[in-house]
This record gives C-alpha cells, structure tokens and sequence, in this order.
C-alpha cells in the first residue's frame, strides 16, 4: 500500500527530471516551463477550475478502461462508446424540452445508454459468434466515428454552420457553472462514488473482480461468467458513454467535428498507469489534464510549444508502469541481502 | 573426513523479500553414497540442491567440490564439473528418439561438423548396456513410459560423464511396480563409484534405497543419520518436529443410499478422441470411492464432466437422484463441494484476499451474505465467517485481508477444504488433494476426508497415490484410457492388482 503511492511519487518525479533534461537539449529552461504548466493548471481558482473541468472525459474514461480490465472483458471501444454516448445526449437535447434538472437527468441517461448500447453490440457478438471483444470494439470505435461524423453533416447539421456540426441543444440541459467550476465535475465525482462502490460492494462487483483475476476459478465457484460480461460491457460503455455526453452539456453544447478528441484514448493509458485502480485513475486522471491544461496557457507565455506535453505525457507513462515493479524488485532483494547476512552472521 | 565429495558450508539463501528458504546449513556428501534429503516442502531441500547445481544463487556460504571451493553460476558449468541434476518434471524432446534425446547438445561430430549418427548411436547403446538400463535407444521418448523417460533423462547425464547424480522427487511419477526397478539402476551406480543425491518426502523409500539420510526442517538441517540405525518414526519425527500418525483411524459402518451416479458416461474431446467411455459409476452416502490410475487415463476429464466444466457426449450424471448432466455449474454446487487439484488455478485466485476466497461459493448460495434483496454483499457477514474458517479449521494466517498467495500450501488447502465442506453438501468430489503438500498438511486432509465419511457424505476421492487410495477408500476403481477396468472393495484387493490394472487395463493379471 504504502509502496504504491512511494513509487507513484518517484515515477511522477523521475518522469519529470526526464523531461527537464529532454527540455535542457531543446534549448529550453525548463524551471520556466514547469512554473508556466503549474501557473495555468493549479495556480488559481480559475485555473484549477478548467483542470477540473478537462478532468472529467479522462476520469470516466479511465474508469471505464480500469473497471473494464480489473474484471477481465478487454474493452478498449471506449472512444466509440464516447461518441455514441454524446452523440445519444446531443439528439436528445435538440429534440426533448423539460424543464432544467429534468432535462439534465434525461440527457445523463441517454449519454449512458449510447455508451451502453454500443459496448453492448460488442458483447452479444462475443454471446453469440465467440467473437473477440478485443477486435470487435477496436473495429466500432471506427464505424462510431463515420457514423456520427455523418450524423452531424446529414440529418442533425446545423444549416447556418460552415463545418460540420450540430446546432446547439436546448439551454435546459446545459450544465451550468458554480463560480469558476462547473457542474460537470460533480458528475465524475458522483461516478467514482458509484464505481467504488459497486466494484467493492455489490455481490456483482465481487464477482467482477474475482472473474477479472482468476476466471476460471470464479467460474468453478458458481459465478455466471456470460452474465457478468454482459454486465461489465455495459456499464463500463455507460461510464465511457457519459463522458461523451458531459462533454457536450458542459462545453461547446453541441455536437461538432473532432469532438472526441484524444479523451478516450488518453483514459485507457490512464487506466494502465493507475493499474487499474479507480481511486488511482482519478487522481492520474486529473494529473494529467493538468498537464494538458497547462502546456495550452504555457504556450502563450513561452516560445516552447505545446507538443513538450505530450512528450511529457509518454515519458510519465513509461517510468511509472516499469518503476511499480522495479522499486518493489529492488526493495525485495535488499531486504533478502540483508536477511542472508543476518543468518550467516 | 572419509572422501567427502561435495562439502557445503554455512549455506544461506533468502527468497526476496524475506523467505529464508535454506538457513545456514552445511552438509557433505560421499564419494560412492546414495544420501537422501528429506523434509516436508518448503523444509529448502529442493533449495538446497539447487544451489548447490547453480540454479539458484546462494546469498552466503561456500561449497567445496573435490576440496575445491566452486561457484557455478549455471547448470552447464555443473554439468561439465561432474555434477547433474534430474528435476522433476522431465524435460525431452517428444518427437525425438532415445539417443538422439542423450546426444542433444553434445553431438558426435565428423569432419566437417555433421552429426554422426551411427557413432552416437553406438555411444548411448554402450551407456545403457554399461548400467543394464535395458531401453531401446531407436524408440521414440513420445512413445515411452514414464519410468523410461526418466531413465533417459538419467542417462543423459551419464553420457556427459557426471560423477554426481542430483534427482528431485524421481519416484513421484512412477508406478509402485516401476520403483524397484529404478532403485536397482540406481544402486548400479552407486557401486560404480557415483554418488546420488536425491530427494524424497516418502520415508519408506528413503529408508530402502539410502545410506544416509539428512533431515531439513523450515530451511535448517537438523541432522545427518545412517539409514540403518534410523527408523521411518525417527525421520518422520525431525521432519515435522513433533510424533506424527501415519495411519489414520477409520471407524466401521455401512453405506447408505447412492447419492451420486452416472451411468454410460463418454466424452470425446475437440480431436475427437474417446477421453471417457462408458462410466457407470455409484458413490453411497458415507462411502468413500477412490478412483486410482496413471495420470491422463481420464480422471481429469471425469470430475470436469462432474463439476460441469466440459459437456459429455452421453450419458448422465446423477446427484442425490438429480440429473444434473446439463445443468449450469451454481446448480451443482448445491449438491457438490469441489476440491481441484490446482489450487491456483482452479481452486483459489492468488492475489485475491483469504476473505475474497473463503467466500467464493457461499457468497451466491447462502442468503446470510445478501443484503439489499442480493444486490450488496454483506462484508461483516463475510468477515465473521472467514474469522469462523480460521479457527474450525485452524488456519494459519497472519491476517484475512491479505492475498491468498501469501499463505502456505498446507493452509492454502485448509481454507479451500474447510470452504467447500462447509458448504454442506451430500456429495464431495476430491482431485489429488494432497498433492504437493507436507506430511502434517496431508494427515490434516486425511482426517478431514475421513470426518466427512463419518458425516454420511458420498466422497469421490481421486488420487495418484496409491497408497493414500487404500489408506481412505473403502472401495476402489481404475481407470484406463478412459475406461473403468476395475472396481472392488478395498478389502478385496491388493496394492499389486490395482498397481496391475493402472498398467495393463482389463487384460489377464501374470
């Protein structure tokens, strides 16, 4: 436990000193850069505020890939689900008038079930064809993507617009703001809650877990193996689903190209980072959008582009996946070595 | 000192981050000995050994080889020193025949570095006539038994001319009717001046085959004893550190109804191939039933049928009057309480915590665990009840929140034994399941195994030691490519015959 957040902790800064030294050989001072990264990110309310806000698609989405590959279904549509899941809140918003909370709470649900329905696609074709989920979801994020970008260059484009885009949805679900932070950030609070809690304490979150570790053994002991990947697909496609349609309600409001982004890609590395923890995801999640959010105001004020981010990013990923296992491997033998004296003392 | 060829001083070996698996021990061994290590497992025999033949590195002490201190940091600097070792399973080439398996790696060449084949044929035949090996060097290892696998393995290292022979447990797979023959190989070779190490945990064997025994206990030698003045109470004594009872008590009473069946039981698996045939077999409540024969004959395809992992090909499967052939697997559960022979892979998940495995099972099947109409478990619940297997069973471990793989074997096998018995279910199907466990462990499993006789439930019981078969069953079958070819009370039968039947099937005993 404690070892966990000591090699988090040295990977982050390991990670960092890395970077400083590929920033020394651009020509770069990158004392500079990171107060600029750490100025635009957690230097302020406002700041902080839109760190959160960028959060969020990073933290559902981990959470998705984290619970998704702690219970043993190989889920990585979580950029198709994404774009369903805004796509379903998108229509639902232009289409459905309630009143503000109502219409908030409808286009949640959409959002879910958009993600939900098309992680589900991907689970009744391993049902019925044994077909690998691995490709199968691989393969939708692809068709999710043509098919919304004809969604919103065909029947739901906004006729005034120049680029493809869908016109805006009806101010009722619009989530709004509390100050500088927005409400949307309440969402991916709440959805951790929920995710903690069903992983660690529903029957089917036991048995998700102990499926994802040793199906066979789970399998042997009663649980039902076909229902609890049903299961996973699509509550994990929810969770990927929900942060397509929050995206939306909270930002531009509409559906418009290049919307994903690279959010649902980002969080299955930070699933992979976090080893799929959920309190780890969260923290990872908001980690890295800090670093995304910053390296954009870093830009203004330094002749450094905004790519040393990503270059950051890569580095982070590397050092932290090989140093969990290192420090633990390089504390085990010390304490061996110093055992074996003991004995032969 | 009288010819000591290996001395081994002060070893030390520590498994990171702290399992000191072999505890400053020094020991020696004779030119022209056979010298037994036992122990229980993970007494650091094996450890030992291994060490000793540069798998494993040491963390302290020294080893004198021809009074020569040596440092091999792999098993081919062993090997070419003198020293070779026979692990436990047997690594060989399946598609390549007996001579061409011993030559591998040290080919006769000709001129131009071509492999020649009739010399290298004529030097392995040598070998083998040398030791009276009696194998045929042209036969395919596919297509060879067990015990002359082994043998090969054996005369692999004798090819490479090793003065030392290490062998890890040689006897495990072999058949009661195979381990004289073995024995009397191996005693050739100590005659002929090499000296033997081997390792065992069965004392009779011990005691028939060795010159001198050491006895290890949690990684410390206890002490070096001459095999004829030592006795199997006196060994089996330093090696648990307390009396043991090799005989388990069993009281005497009749059998009741028949609570599991199957009747024309076959299943052909994906190639097709006839892995069960025609099982008609009947297990009565507080009836023991063991079911003996050479691994693969089908046993493992018997309780997959049973536990409903695989879908035979016909017939049923009957518990307590349920057909239950097609039935998923939470509904046999009800009727069955399953022991696998892998705990790791079947009966446990390792990095999943005691609580999480106590449980496994119980969690869908007892209403005490739901809470919220079966949507939440109820973790109280389930700490009480592991807090009870603890102590019914008497477990060992340091706390239930940590990993399962963090206890021993022994207690591994008590939290999954004590969780299925609790199930209270009629039927108990066992699969091997002492294997790989220490003398004290296997006496706690056989008692167990005997309680849920005198509990009225129906025990299938399958097992390759034979020895175990006839100190639990009260009735015994074989099983022979896929076959039943024997099923007789225990009383009606002997070691020999049963032993006979593994071998041979139905054909006429000698």
């Amino acid at each position: 436990m404690r070892n966990k957040w000591v090699s988090g902790l040295l990977g982050v800064l390991a990670a960092l000193l890395i970077g400083a030294f590929i920033m020394l050989l651009q020509g770069f001072n990158p004392l500079d850069v990171y107060a600029a990264l750490f100025q635009f990110s957690l230097g302020g309310l406002s700041p902080l505020a839109t760190t959160a806000k960028n959060a969020v698609p990073l933290v559902l989405t981990g959470l998705s890939a984290s619970i998704a590959f702690a219970s043993g279904p190989v889920n990585l549509g979580q950029p198709g689900q994404f774009l369903m899941g805004a796509l379903f809140a998108t229509v639902g918003g232009l289409y459905i008038h309630l009143p503000p909370v109502l219409e908030v709470a409808v286009l949640v649900l959409l959002a879910m079930l958009g993600g939900a329905l098309w992680a589900g696609l991907a689970a009744l074709l391993r049902m019925l064809f044994n077909m690998s989920e691995f490709i199968v979801t691989l393969m939708l994020n692809m068709i999710a993507d043509f098919f919304t970008a004809w969604a919103i260059a065909g029947p739901f484009m906004d006729k005034s617009a120049y680029s493809p885009m869908t016109p805006q949805i009806d101010p009722a679900g619009w989530l709004p703001s509390i100050g500088n932070f927005n409400t949307t950030i309440l969402f991916m609070i709440a959805a951790v809650g929920v995710c903690w809690f069903v992983f660690n304490r529903w029957k089917a979150g036991y048995e998700w877990r102990l499926s994802g570790q040793n199906s066979l053994f789970a399998r042997l002991g009663g649980c039902n193996i076909d229902r609890n990947f049903v299961s996973v697909m699509l509550f994990t496609g929810a969770l990927a689903g929900l942060a397509g349609g929050l995206l939306v309600m909270a930002g531009p409001h509409r559906f418009l190209k290049g919307l994903g982004a690279n959010y649902a890609w980002d969080g299955v590395m930070i699933a992979i980072v976090a080893n799929n923890g959920l309190i780890a995801t969260l923290l990872y999640g908001f980690f890295f959008s800090a670093i995304q959010t910053g390296a954009l105001g870093m830009e203004l004020i330094t002749a450094v582009p905004s790519e040393i981010s990503q270059v950051l990013q890569a580095v982070l990923v590397l050092v932290i996946v090989a140093s969990r296992e290192a420090l633990n491997v390089i504390l085990d033998r010390r304490e061996a070595r110093r055992r074996a004296k003991e004995r032969a003392a | 000192m009288i010819d000591d060829v290996i001395r081994l001083e002060n070893i030390v070996k520590v498994y990171p981050p702290s399992v000191v698996a072999v505890d400053n021990v020094s020991v020696s061994f004779r030119k022209g000995e056979i010298h037994a290590v036992v122990g229980e497992n993970g007494a650091g025999k094996s450890t030992l050994m291994k060490v000793l033949y540069g798998l494993v590195p040491r963390d302290g002490g020294e080893i004198y080889y021809q009074d020569r201190p040596v440092h091999f940091r792999q098993a081919g600097e062993a090997i070419a020193a003198g020293i070779g070792m026979v692990h436990q399973e047997i690594l060989l080439i399946p598609e390549y025949t007996v001579w061409q398996n011993i030559v591998l790696g040290q080919e006769p060449t000709r001129f131009l570095g071509q492999v020649d084949t009739a010399r290298a044929r004529r030097l392995v035949k040598q070998k083998i006539d040398e030791f009276q090996f009696n194998l045929d060097p042209d036969a395919l290892v596919g297509e060879i038994s067990v015990a002359a696998r082994q043998k090969v393995e054996i005369l692999k290292l004798l090819y490479r001319n090793v003065s030392v022979l290490i062998l890890d447990e040689p006897t495990a797979v072999l058949t009661p009717q195979e381990i004289p023959q073995l024995f009397g190989e191996l005693g050739r070779l100590r005659d002929d001046g090499h000296t033997i190490l081997f390792i065992s945990h069965r004392l009779e064997e011990v005691l028939t085959l060795s010159d001198r025994v050491t006895v290890m206990r949690r990684g410390k030698k206890i002490d070096t004893v001459d095999a004829k003045t030592t006795s199997k109470e006196e060994l089996a004594r330093m090696m648990v550190g307390r009396d043991v009872v090799l005989t388990s008590q069993r009281r005497e009473h009749a059998p009741g109804e028949v609570i599991f069946e199957t009747e024309h039981l076959s299943y052909k698996d994906g190639e097709g191939r006839q892995k069960l045939n025609d099982i008609n077999l009947t297990v009565r409540a507080g009836e023991i039933v063991g079911v003996a024969g050479v691994e693969g004959n089908g046993q493992f395809e018997l309780v997959n049928a049973v536990v409903g992992l695989i879908q035979p090909s016909g017939g049923t499967i009957r518990v307590q009057g349920r057909d239950i052939t097609r039935a998923p697997i939470l509904e046999r559960r009800r009727l069955i309480s399953f022991v696998p022979q892998d705990r790791g892979r079947m009966g446990a998940s390792l990095n999943a915590s005691i609580l999480e495995n106590a449980i496994m099972t119980h969690h869908s099947l007892d209403q005490n665990f739901s809470r919220w109409h079966g949507l939440l478990l109820d973790y109280a619940h389930a700490r009480r009840f592991t807090d009870g297997l603890e102590k019914q069973f008497s477990v060992a471990m340091a706390s239930k929140f940590n990993p399962f793989r963090s206890l021993s074997g022994g207690n591994q096998q008590k939290v999954i034994l004590g969780r299925e018995l609790l199930l209270d279910s009629v039927f108990v199907l066992l699969d091997q399941p002492t294997r790989g466990l220490d003398v004290g462990s296997i006496e706690y499993v056989h008692q167990q195994v005997l309680r849920m006789r005198d509990e009225n439930r129906a025990v299938l019981l399958v097992s390759a030691d034979l020895e175990e078969l006839f100190l639990l069953a009260d009735r015994i079958v074989v099983m022979h490519r896929g076959e039943l070819v024997a099923d007789s009370p225990v009383g009606q039968t002997s070691l020999e015959e049963v032993g006979y039947r593994m071998l041979e099937g139905r054909g006429e005993p000698r």
